[in-house]
């Protein structure tokens, strides 16, 4: 007997549907053992997150605070993942988009402009921060061929330092300095209320707020799908992520893509950070043990591997994780360490990302004599 | 063949237990259990077992337990990032009928929050925002910091201590000088060098700052961060530590001189039970060693009885009038008279020269108030 795992030769629909479902399923299974050696009742934890994340009156406005900024780090990271360009850095080009939608939402706002005009100005600074940013690995890996993956991630770091600069340790723009609560403890100075986001409030039971942010990144989805299926650009991204070999002979221009992909994956990220100041904190969130300990960006990663780069399934994905996260805060407590929620919420996403080989894989048991039937066909498909 | 039919052999067993799911979860759980008990709950910025800041907190939830029993019901939520974080965690606690929290750390609450959820009582330590249902609650910790500056000072064997701190804002700084001010009292002309961590929790970090303080010199070290990650590393190198916020000697007991503690159970207990009885009212509480909010835990072996005899005595002055070391003349690093002689600064009156406002570090300490 012997265990092989062989590349399939038609993938059917069902299966990227039905193998991330006993998926999770499997992951709860799993986690139940977790929970049951540590003490726990398997049945009213999972009650208890499932009600946190999306049934009780309340919890969807909590998810989507989660679910809004996750969104846009996911489909950062698919935008540029699709073109094996891979963008680690979202994280920091969240904070750059946060620190120029701050700035764009101070001075515009507080010049009286109408608030859709000043919205709109923070989002295209977001947008704009964040690509910049990203367009610093960008440039290094198309002139260069510096590791896109190792210049972004430490750029992260910089990017986290200079948003802790900018309030903690500097009395910038960004800083409220007026008041004797501002020398008590360092904070942004707030948005003037003609650049806070308004959002809606769905009449559902209790009423769910949506944020606009929320909106937006349905939006950037739209765009993203359009973009990447529908246009020659997108069509040459996912050639270049396929076979760059076979791009070059066809003519398409590497570097340009390189730059555009990576801006584009930094403007939205951007702009997700514009919705963290726009939507959440009113101000620039400068506290290391504020926006930075939330680490969006990297979740965004786990978010767009899960959506496949299919910029609707990272919505949904977004969403799904943005449950979990939320519901976590719910879970843990005096007789639920905060580490156990931890345990569970990395079962869930392993299980889930693990089952995803099954979708293009499949794992056969081989008796001795059929091995030799066997290899020369997965061979082949290679 | 046989491969689909365990796919869908899955899919069947998937479809199952989701049905399973959906079905338990059908009903409304939640408000299930009501068991008519006062909901309290804590809100901590780092660990519950940090053995510093966030663990004296859950030992005053403790405390509220003890004395209160089935009447109250008690938890607490830890590593909370101020923020998004801590928004849905008020959501969740009030939504499970919390009605009294305690936010442990500066920049939790703010008036959006306070005016999202007005039948939640929120308390904040450390801050100075007060409304309708907010109150902040700190205490002298300076006094006992000074006390414990007192005992590092008498045990420093060289000019230098080393001192790590968290951020360059006024509650670490007034701390810092304390410490400063205390060393100097028993040890005149002795520096406090300062290495800042950027975060009140973090160990690895913390450890880094007491390792580079070592290097240069320090033959002692002390702190204003969470963790006693400075006492292990003081520790290893056979050195003498002070710690800060818990009684931590059993993580460093040979380094371990004494440190300045919190007992915010008999507080807790008071505002738990206002609360409970209706007569709850906002307010800015700062304990003292007087009211016993604040102490110094237990010495070590390496206090000499001559100085807890200094230190018994200084305590008795303190007792009787808190924050009495922040009295002029006080001298900032560059040399400058920055509060005249006889004249005792206030907490929140007096701007930079507050206790709530100070922005300058007193001569002696090496390093920035900037960071």
């Amino acid at each position: 007997m012997r265990f092989t795992v062989e590349r399939r030769l038609e993938q059917p629909r069902w299966l990227s549907v039905a193998v991330p479902v006993a998926s999770v399923v499997f992951a709860f299974l799993v986690a139940a053992l977790v929970l049951v050696a540590t003490g726990h009742n398997p049945i009213s934890t999972y009650r208890q997150l499932f009600d946190a994340a999306f049934i009780s009156s309340g919890s969807l406005d909590q998810t989507l605070i989660s679910a809004t900024p996750l969104a846009f780090t996911g489909l950062a990271a698919a935008a540029a993942f699709r073109m094996r360009v891979f963008n680690i850095g979202a994280e920091g080009q969240l904070y750059l988009g946060a620190i120029f939608a701050a700035a764009a939402g101070l001075y515009f706002g507080g010049r009286g402009h109408a608030s859709p005009w000043v919205i709109a100005l923070m989002v295209v600074a977001g947008a704009a921060g964040g690509a910049a940013w990203a367009a610093i690995p960008g440039v290094l890996r198309a002139f260069f061929r510096t590791s896109e993956i190792l210049t972004s991630l430490m750029l992260n770091y910089v990017a986290g330092y200079l948003l802790t600069y900018l309030i903690f340790y500097s009395e910038s723009y960004w800083r409220q300095t007026k008041g004797f609560n501002a020398t008590v403890f360092p904070t942004g100075k707030p948005l003037p209320a003609n650049a806070v986001w308004s959002a809606w409030v769905l009449n559902t039971q209790g009423g769910i707020t949506v944020p606009l942010g929320a909106g937006i990144a349905v939006l950037t989805a739209i765009v993203l799908w359009v973009l990447y299926r529908r246009t020659r650009f997108g069509f040459e991204v996912q050639v270049l992520g396929d076979s760059e070999g076979a791009a070059r002979y066809a003519g398409v221009r590497t570097r340009r893509k390189i730059l555009a992909v990576m801006a584009i994956s930094g403007a939205i990220a951007g702009i997700g950070g514009a919705s963290q100041v726009g939507d959440f904190a009113h101000a620039l969130d400068g506290d290391p043990n504020g926006l930075q300990k939330q680490g969006y960006g990297y979740s965004g990663i786990v978010v767009a591997a899960l959506g496949r780069y299919n910029p609707f399934a990272v919505l949904l994905i977004a969403f799904l994780i943005g449950g979990l996260d939320n519901a976590g805060n719910t879970l843990q407590g005096a007789s639920f360490p905060s580490g156990l929620v931890g345990v569970i919420q990395g079962i869930i996403l392993f299980c889930a990302l693990g089952g995803e080989v099954l979708v293009r894989h499949r794992p056969r048991l081989l008796r001795r004599a059929s091995v030799g039937e066997a290899t020369p066909l997965s061979g082949a498909v290679q | 063949m046989r491969n689909r039919k365990l796919a869908l052999g899955a899919i069947g067993l998937a479809v199952a237990v989701a049905a399973a799911l959906v079905l338990a979860f059908g009903t409304s759980p939640g408000k299930a259990k009501s068991t008519g008990a006062y909901k309290v709950a804590w809100i901590l910025v780092g660990p519950h077992n940090d053995g510093g800041w966030s663990q004296a907190h859950v030992d005053g939830m403790n405390y509220v337990k003890a004395h209160l029993g089935s009447k109250v019901q008690v938890t607490y939520k830890e590593n909370i990032a101020v923020g998004a974080q801590f928004s849905q965690t008020v959501a969740s606690l009030s939504a499970q009928g919390y009605k009294l929290i305690f936010a442990t750390s500066y920049g939790y609450i703010t008036p959006q929050i306070a005016a999202k959820y007005p039948n939640v009582l929120f308390e904040q330590a450390t801050g100075t925002y007060v409304a309708k249902n907010v109150s902040e609650y700190f205490g002298s910790a300076e006094d006992t910091i000074y006390l414990s500056g007192m005992a590092a000072g008498a045990a420093a064997k060289c000019n230098t201590i080393g001192f790590v701190v968290a951020y360059p804002i006024p509650e670490v700084i007034r701390h810092t000088n304390a410490f400063t001010l205390g060393a100097q009292a028993t040890h005149p002309g002795i520096k406090v060098k300062i290495v800042w961590t950027n975060s009140w929790y973090d160990p690895a970090k913390e450890k880094k700052a007491a390792q580079s303080l070592h290097a240069a010199g320090a033959c002692l070290l002390g702190q204003n961060v969470d963790s006693p990650a400075t006492g292990e590393y003081a520790q290893s190198v056979g050195i003498p530590w002070v710690g800060y916020d818990s009684n931590s000697e059993h993580f460093a007991p040979k380094a371990w001189l004494t440190a300045s503690v919190y007992n915010w159970g008999p507080y807790y207990l008071r505002r738990v039970k206002a609360a409970m009885n209706g007569t709850w009212k906002p307010g800015f509480y700062y304990g003292s060693i007087a009211d016993g909010l604040t102490a110094l835990a237990p010495y070590g072996k390496g206090v000499s009885a001559k100085t807890k005899a200094l230190i018994a005595a200084k305590e008795k002055q303190l007792r009787a009038h808190p924050d009495l070391e922040f009295t002029g003349p006080l001298y900032d690093q560059s040399g400058k008279l920055r509060v005249a002689k006889g004249k005792q600064m206030q907490v929140l009156k007096g701007g930079t020269n507050s206790l709530y406002g100070m922005n300058w570090l007193v001569k002696g300490v090496i390093g920035s108030p900037k960071g």
